[in-house]
């Protein structure tokens, strides 16, 4: 048995790896930057012709952006089932799979019914393996004989983000700021915050749609989600919407006024207690002991 | 001859005054409909106290004599116009017999000397003292209007006294003491023509005040007594409900021109006199914020009276003038001529809200978890029962039989750590008194207040119609509530919904079972000022059961703006979700005047008021403690509780 | 300019997932809905395309009877008129809604093409990431997805993608299908007279059958997450040295 992944560079690819090689020893690689610029369309065509010609049991990919637009075109244009975000599949006659909703804070427990399983692998979900050794498959025929119209789906241009300085995604803290902030000016504590430690300014949904911050900020389901080493979640109750942002966390560290708020049995520290109190006063301690 | 000229001129002023006054009538007649006929002994009763005693104005004690002795003064006065008028045609007749009544010459002599007196008091209030409250008052018209009032007394005064000096009048001269004393002055032929001069004096000078008044802001003489007539008489805190049921051209979203008002607004608008008194006790105005109920009014009266049709906001009246305003009703209570600012304020917010979608944005998260998740917190309606954890709090389940008082929760206390205490203490409180209640947990929605409040009245009608349906089918009939905004919401606004209920404040409901034995406060050494919410004293009148609780749980003081003239907190009107960028933090001034009383403990009975409140002990560093009145009161039992058994 | 905005009826949850009995979907008696995120701003931008260039916008879904709720919402922003496929409930997977949709498009485009059909990338529950590609797929025409900028220029569309470092741009031709995600906008408050309007807007329904599926939920679990245990480092700004500590053990202070 076979089975074809779809890499990128980075650690989702590494762990979706990790569950193909539960499927099989034999793992075929294409590589998303097969064309460029990036032309999602044709590298669907490329991985559906691929998984024909080594007769794949299966299909992989990481559950990125890249990897669950490419799996979907995949998907529709061999009418095949497509599961996103899975963090466990067994391979059989019927397949089943563990994948996320909700961004993650749900899980679901599905039956697949196909000959020849779509999967993606949700990012940061579990452990990846290292060392994997695939068999790159050779995709200069597939592009030679690509469909022109495979081709209108292009990137025409990329526009640099604005500023420099690490994304809110790659930085190693973040510090966000949520409803308890209470206004724009609020966030002056948070930026001296996040400044101090070389980190980034993060916020809830109820903060972009207040206006407060841009929502560039947001972390969260339909934000950013982020895997710092550390998040500082400030006046944020942590609704599921927001937790499914941040749970890449290696460390949370929750400040809160009220006690009871989930995310204060989420995080790994916690401090209760009014944040513009105590975030001023970490600032200065921080600054007391350089 | 005499008659002639009278006749010409009494002609000429009803005509002139006539046409102003029709066409202001006319604008008014063609403002949308308002009830307000209802209750004629209220209306009575509101007529003979704010406008025949005064009541309003005599809140401040200076100027409220001042303005009373005029007052008084005009009334008295009145029939000398007509006595006057006789008079000018033939200074031999009189009116029939009050012209010739000692006892009136002697009111009329005195009100004329009293009248005088209020005119320079008034000069001395305005051109001395200069208090705050006349800035961008019209002040020369006032300046005029004085000295034509003191001009009309004095004709009067030079009429009666040269009347005695030439032995023309009908009275015995013996009950006009001031105008005798004024006649001993009055010497030679000339005396004849002054009294003729003082006569038509005294008449054109009222016929030409009568012309003036329609044209000015003294128009509120006429005017005024009408729009106290036609004052709300009872549930103050409760706005007239939008219907939304008829065709869409013909629903009233508030107020987007001058076209839009009622006549109870327009009438409010012809009625200012711009004294001032709202804008003093205004707690937006007095922390530096841009609105001024006394300058929305006038910005209103003059596109009323030019009859505008472009929008008010923003081009008579700013946004921010009106998302400054707390509705906390300061300028209702103060107001002498019964202008309702808050139903202006309201009906500006609901066409900006409910029409154009304009409106403070952080205020949008609200109206969307208001709408979405049933409160303002966008919480899990699921979690609605965590406040009370570890309480053993019935939760009434649909079908099951009412329980004797349902405690309505409301948003606050279940879901704002603060705000908690007092519905902890307050349930507590009832279990110890063994009283049978429950809650309605996830089937309570917000009442709506903070939509209807921001304007968005759809939303709140949705809300009401929900919340009176849960009521109603299980059957409550008596409500207790920590939360003065659910308070007033259920008691004076759900009727309009069909919801009829005894809805009593937590603060009544408990110093009923101290008066009743059934909750044994002991005393402590807690020195209490106590913060009135404006939904509950002002709006609801509840005064009493909340300082009864004070007194029994500690020393009891009282800040200088207490009672019905309680200064807000800030979080009135919705204000609670919306910022404060303008001026000074009205919390904080508020905690300042809390401190001066020299008080270690803030009582409250307002969840907002507690959160608004400790906010502002933390930022002015204040040290006193910010605590609900139910949680003073368990602490008290405690503490009997502690002593009865050692 | 006709416009198709795809939304789907999610409910709005809190801090937790509670499971209905049977464990197949959310408890959600005490949950209020709404329309998926990432499609509310889907339809803002259908609105704000219509308003500016005039034309005919229309709202489809696919779900219970109670979603015409969140066709109402649609419609309250702004969209002319509504399409309710209706189902008795029961979750459809990303393959049978595509289907459902893409007949009811099929159906539609009789009576004129759409030019641009919007679809959020994913919904906020399923969290499927495919219906939009296979509708637009089955229709032959190019799709972008994930787009927080989209713009129309003559007969393209511009498509704006955030990578997380920068904008990738798209540019294709009309009709085309596109995903987008929430940030693309920032949706109105829905005015009064709106909302009163959207009660009288048409709303056409239609029961398509349920196919077998090829994605057969059997259960939903609330994940135990990493099991973090919390460690309670202090109270107000008393906790400061604690928390510094902390940082300096995990290295970032």
């Amino acid at each position: 048995m076979t089975v074809l992944v779809l890499v990128e560079d980075g650690e989702p690819s590494q762990q979706t790896l990790t569950l193909a090689r539960t499927w099989s020893d034999s793992l075929h690689s294409v590589r998303m930057d097969a064309v460029t610029p990036f032309a999602p369309d044709a590298i669907a065509a490329i991985v559906q012709r691929a998984a024909d010609a080594l007769s794949a049991a299966a299909v992989f990919a990481a559950g990125t952006d890249r990897g669950n637009d490419v799996m979907a075109r995949v998907a529709a244009r061999t009418g095949l089932p497509f599961a996103a975000n899975c963090i466990a599949a067994t391979a059989g006659e019927v397949v089943e799979v563990t994948r996320q909703r909700w961004g993650g804070s749900l899980l679901e427990k599905s039956l697949m019914m196909t000959v020849r399983p779509l999967l993606t692998t949700a990012p940061y979900a579990f452990r990846a393996a290292e060392g994997f050794t695939t068999i790159a498959v050779d995709v200069q025929r597939y592009i030679d004989e690509l469909d022109p119209k495979d081709l209108v789906v292009r990137v025409a241009e990329h526009i640099d983000p604005p500023g420099g300085g690490v994304s809110l995604a790659e930085a190693k803290v973040v510090v966000s700021g949520g409803r308890g902030v209470g206004s724009k000016e609020g966030f002056a504590i948070i930026e001296e915050l996040a400044g101090l430690l070389g980190g980034r300014v993060g916020c809830s949904r109820v903060v972009t749609s207040a206006g407060w911050r841009p929502h560039s900020d947001q972390v969260g389901q339909t934000g950013t989600k982020i895997s710092p080493d550390l998040y500082i979640a400030c006046g944020i109750s942590g609704a599921t919407q927001h937790m499914a942002g941040c749970k890449g966390a290696k460390k949370i560290l929750a400040i809160n006024a009220d006690p009871q708020a989930p995310i204060m049995s989420l995080a790994d520290y916690s401090v209760v207690g009014d944040l513009k109190e105590v975030v001023p006063a970490i600032s200065a301690e921080i600054r007391k002991r350089r | 001859m005499s008659a002639v000229a009278l006749a010409l001129a009494l002609l000429v002023a009803f005509g002139l005054f006539g046409r102003q006054a029709w066409r202001l009538y006319r604008i008014v007649r063609a403002g949308k409909p308002v009830a307000r006929t209802d209750d004629l002994p209220a209306r009575a009763r509101a007529e003979a106290v704010v406008v025949v005693g005064q009541s309003k104005l005599l809140q401040r004690l200076g100027p409220g004599l001042m303005h009373a002795v005029i007052f008084w003064g005009f009334i008295v006065l009145f029939p000398t116009i007509v006595i006057a008028m006789i008079g000018a045609v033939d200074r031999h007749a009189t009116l029939p017999w009050l012209g010739a009544q000692g006892w009136y010459a002697l009111l009329v002599d005195v009100f004329a000397v009293g009248v005088l007196a209020g005119v320079i008091a008034a000069y001395a209030i305005r051109l001395v003292q200069r208090p705050k409250r006349f800035a961008r008052s019209h002040l020369g018209e006032a300046n005029l209007i004085l000295a034509w009032i003191a001009g009309i007394v004095i004709s009067l005064l030079l009429w009666h006294s040269s009347q005695i000096a030439l032995g023309l009048n009908d009275f015995p001269s013996q009950w006009a003491p001031v105008s005798s004393l004024i006649s001993s002055i009055w010497h030679g032929d000339w005396v004849t023509a002054l009294e003729r001069f003082a006569v038509w004096a005294h008449v054109l000078l009222i016929l030409g005040f009568l012309v003036y008044l329609p044209y000015s802001k003294h128009l509120h003489i006429l005017v005024a007594a009408i729009n106290v007539f036609f004052t709300r008489t009872e549930r103050r805190g409760r706005l007239e409900p939008v219907d939304f049921e008829q065709p869409e051209a013909d629903v009233r979203f508030g107020a987007a021109t001058s076209r839009d008002l009622t006549w109870k607004q327009l009438l409010d608008t012809m009625s200012c006199t711009e004294c001032g008194r709202c804008q003093d006790a205004c707690p937006a105005y007095n922390t530096g914020k841009e609105l001024s109920p006394k300058l929305l009014i006038m910005a209103l009266r003059d596109q009323v009276r030019a009859q505008s049709t472009a929008a008010l906001v923003p081009n008579a009246i700013t946004d921010n003038v009106v998302w400054d305003c707390v509705t906390c009703g300061a300028c209702v209570q103060e107001c002498p001529v019964g202008i309702e600012h808050i139903d202006h304020i309201v009906d500006l917010r609901r066409n900006l809200v409910m029409v154009e979608s304009r409106f403070p944005e952080e205020a949008g998260t609200m109206l969307r978890d208001v709408d979405r998740a049933s409160n303002p917190w966008g919480k899990p309606q699921a979690d609605r029962t965590a406040w009370a954890d570890g309480l053993d709090v019935r939760v009434l389940q649909p079908g099951e039989p009412p329980p004797e008082v349902l405690f309505w929760v409301g948003c606050a206390p279940a879901f704002d750590e603060r705000a908690k205490q007092g519905a902890r203490s307050t349930a507590k409180l009832l279990k110890q008194a063994g009283v049978d209640f429950a809650i309605l947990g996830p089937r309570e929605a917000c009442t709506g207040d903070p939509a209807r409040r921001m304007g968005d009245e759809y939303t709140y009608q949705r809300l009401a119609r929900q919340n009176v349906e849960t009521l109603n089918q299980a059957k409550v009939t008596r409500i207790v509530t920590t939360c003065p905004h659910c308070f007033n919401t259920i008691g004076n606004e759900y009727t309009d919904f069909g919801g009829r209920y005894e809805v009593v404040h937590h603060t009544q409901f408990l110093a009923e079972l101290v008066r009743e034995g059934k909750l044994e406060p002991a005393a402590g050494g807690r020195k209490i000022t106590y913060h009135d919410s404006c939904y509950l004293a002002r709006h609801n009148d509840v005064l009493s059961a909340p300082r009864e609780l004070a007194s029994a749980t500690g020393q009891a003081v009282e800040m200088p703006r207490s009672g019905r003239r309680t200064f807000c907190c800030g979080a009135g009107g919705a204000r609670m979700w919306m910022e404060e960028r303008r001026g000074r933090p009205i919390n904080e001034e508020r905690v300042r005047e809390a401190a001066a009383t020299g008080a270690d403990t803030l009582a409250v009975a307002c969840p907002f008021c507690t959160v608004m409140l400790d906010d502002g002990v933390r930022n002015t560093g204040t040290k006193m403690q910010v605590i609900d009145l139910a949680s003073l009161l368990h602490e008290a039992v405690e503490r009997r509780n502690a002593t009865g058994q050692s | 300019m006709k416009i198709l905005v795809c939304v789907k009826r999610v409910p709005f949850t809190g801090g937790k997932m509670v499971l209905a009995a049977d464990s197949r979907s959310l408890e959600t008696r005490h949950l209020g809905f709404t329309i998926s995120p990432h499609e509310e701003c889907g339809v803002e931008e259908a609105v704000r395309i219509i308003e500016a260039s005039g034309g005919e916008s229309v709202v489809v879904t696919l779900g219970p009877p109670e979603a015409v709720e969140q066709l109402r919402d649609a419609m309250a922003l702004g969209i002319d008129r509504a399409i309710h496929l209706q189902t008795d409930g029961d979750e459809w997977d990303g393959e049978a809604t595509a289907d459902a949709i893409t007949a009811a498009i099929r159906a539609e485009e009789a009576s004129g093409q759409f030019d641009l059909i919007f679809f959020g990338n994913e919904s906020a529950d399923a969290c499927g990431f495919q219906v939009g590609l296979r509708v637009a797929y089955a229709l032959g025409r190019p799709c972008v997805t994930g787009l927080k900028g989209v713009k129309l220029e003559g007969s393209s569309v511009r498509c704006e993608q955030d990578t997380g470092a920068g904008r990738d741009v798209y540019v294709v031709p009309l009709p085309a299908v596109v995903t987008v995600k929430e940030g693309l906008n920032l949706p109105r408050y829905p005015s009064v007279p709106g909302r009163m309007r959207a009660a009288r807007k048409p709303v056409s329904m239609q029961t398509p059958a349920r196919p077998e599926q090829s994605l057969n939920l059997e259960e939903l679990s609330v994940p135990g997450g990493p099991g973090r245990q919390t460690k309670l480092l202090g109270h107000g700004g008393a906790a400061a040295p604690a928390v510094v500590e902390m940082l300096r053990d995990i290295g970032v202070a």
